[in-house]
């Protein structure tokens, strides 16, 4: 059953990636591609938080292998390689803690009770960090490949694997 | 006396040309090292020496002729950020002919033009794909069927309002401010029905198409290459957008709540 679970949540991330892929105006041949990828993100992210990971770590795991998977991407469907990653990671963005993040922030206005008002800044604060966390995970996750490999272009990467 | 007035109409030509392909990258969504590294690509395959200073919203070039007698400095201002891959696809691929295929800049010029005129998916396809994000991330946060139907219609709506309020050269953020009430008014009024099971959840995800994504991992990306200054300004245009989010949901929130 959590299997079947992990798959729905991997497909409906493939769906996301997709719609972000056609706002972002990406080449047509470069559209399955990027529903796969995001489908794949989603699968090793919900898989690793299922094993127990926290959800930074499976982010960053997540978005890692969707880093390594643009660039051969990029080698086979000549384009760059940010053109499968930033769409690819998108379903992974933190919106949920953001948005709790910023509820958050709305009932601190007008909050009274001194014990509800820590709980809920308490609550804020941790929803932020996550937020904050998972986004800098998002971010050095797909560019790890360029980090690691130090080439300027994959052009060069490829050359040097050859 | 005609070979010099050549050489400085050649250069003033590649140079207004390489700025226009550095504007079109940096609005199109490529990272400040992208930028820098496919300018300095091209211009060295046309042999000419470039410096540069890139920042968000404008570019300053100086370009350098072989012998080091000619120079040229222009500056250009770049458009706001309107993500279009397509152009970052081909301005990669134009780079890569221009070193391996020798293109001079009339034949890069023209494929410019060719690449402004390619076609954008059709709207109602936009709208569609988009609304279906809404839903998956409605799938993703845990809520149910008719969830995620009560997002893909929020969201829909909320795009069509963007679209609408940018056609009519509303500022910006006011656009994401507008799209973000509709989309969490209608939303939230699934809460007010009893729609679904978890009806917070198509609130939180109906916006989560306005998420400026591409700010924000940019930024991340321009202060690992160093572009520390691009990365802030990307950070806070990014933080901005959040807070154009935070704002429209907060007068939903007041709407439904009074």
């Amino acid at each position: 059953m959590i299997v079947l679970e992990i798959l729905t949540k991997a497909f409906w991330s493939g769906i996301a990636a997709v719609g972000f892929a056609i706002l972002f105006n990406v080449p047509k041949r470069t559209l399955f591609p990027i529903g796969a990828m995001g489908a794949i993100g989603g699968f090793i992210k919900f898989g690793s938080m299922f094993l127990g990971i926290g959800i930074v770590l499976a982010s960053f795991i997540g978005a890692s292998l969707i880093g390594i998977i643009s660039i051969q991407m990029a080698h086979m469907k000549k384009s760059p390689p940010l053109i499968f990653s930033i769409p690819g990671v998108i379903p992974m963005v933190p919106g949920a803690f953001a948005y709790r993040m910023m509820l958050g922030f709305i009932a601190l206005i007008d909050l009274e009770d001194k014990d509800v008002y820590i709980q809920t800044l308490i609550d804020t604060v941790n929803n932020g960090a996550k937020m904050i966390f998972i986004l800098i995970s998002l971010a050095i996750g797909v560019s790890i490949p360029m980090l690691i490999s130090r080439k300027e272009t994959i052009k060069k990467l490829k050359e040097t694997t050859n | 006396m005609s070979s010099m007035k050549d050489s400085v109409a050649d250069a003033q030509s590649a140079g207004n040309t390489l700025l226009e392909i550095g504007a079109l990258l940096m609005s199109s969504g490529a990272s400040t090292h992208r930028t820098r590294v496919t300018m300095k690509r091209i211009a060295q395959s046309l042999g000419y020496g470039i410096e540069l200073l890139i920042t968000q919203r404008a570019l300053m070039l100086t370009i350098i002729e072989k012998d080091q007698q000619y120079f040229f400095s222009r500056m250009k201002r770049i458009s706001p950020l309107h993500p279009n891959f397509k152009m970052v696809s081909g301005i990669s691929h134009l780079s890569w002919n221009v070193k391996e295929q020798n293109w001079g800049v009339e034949q890069i010029k023209d494929e410019l033009q060719r690449l402004k005129s390619l076609p954008k998916y059709p709207r109602w396809l936009l709208l569609v794909m988009v609304g279906a994000a809404g839903a998956g991330f409605c799938n993703l946060f845990g809520g149910d069927a008719l969830n995620m139907g009560v997002s893909f219609i929020a969201t829909v709506a909320g795009l069509f309002v963007r679209q609408e309020a940018a056609r009519k050269n509303f500022n910006p953020y006011l656009c994401v401010f507008f799209a973000a009430l509709v989309a969490s008014f209608l939303a939230g009024l699934s809460e007010h029905f009893e729609i679904g099971a978890d009806p917070e959840k198509a609130v939180a995800t109906s916006v989560l198409f306005l998420v400026p994504g591409i700010p924000l991992i940019n930024s991340v990306t321009d202060m690992i290459d160093g572009n520390i200054q691009n990365g802030v300004v990307r950070a806070i245009n990014g933080l901005m957008i959040a807070f154009a989010i935070a704002f429209g949901l907060f007068t939903s929130r007041m709407i439904l709540n009074f």
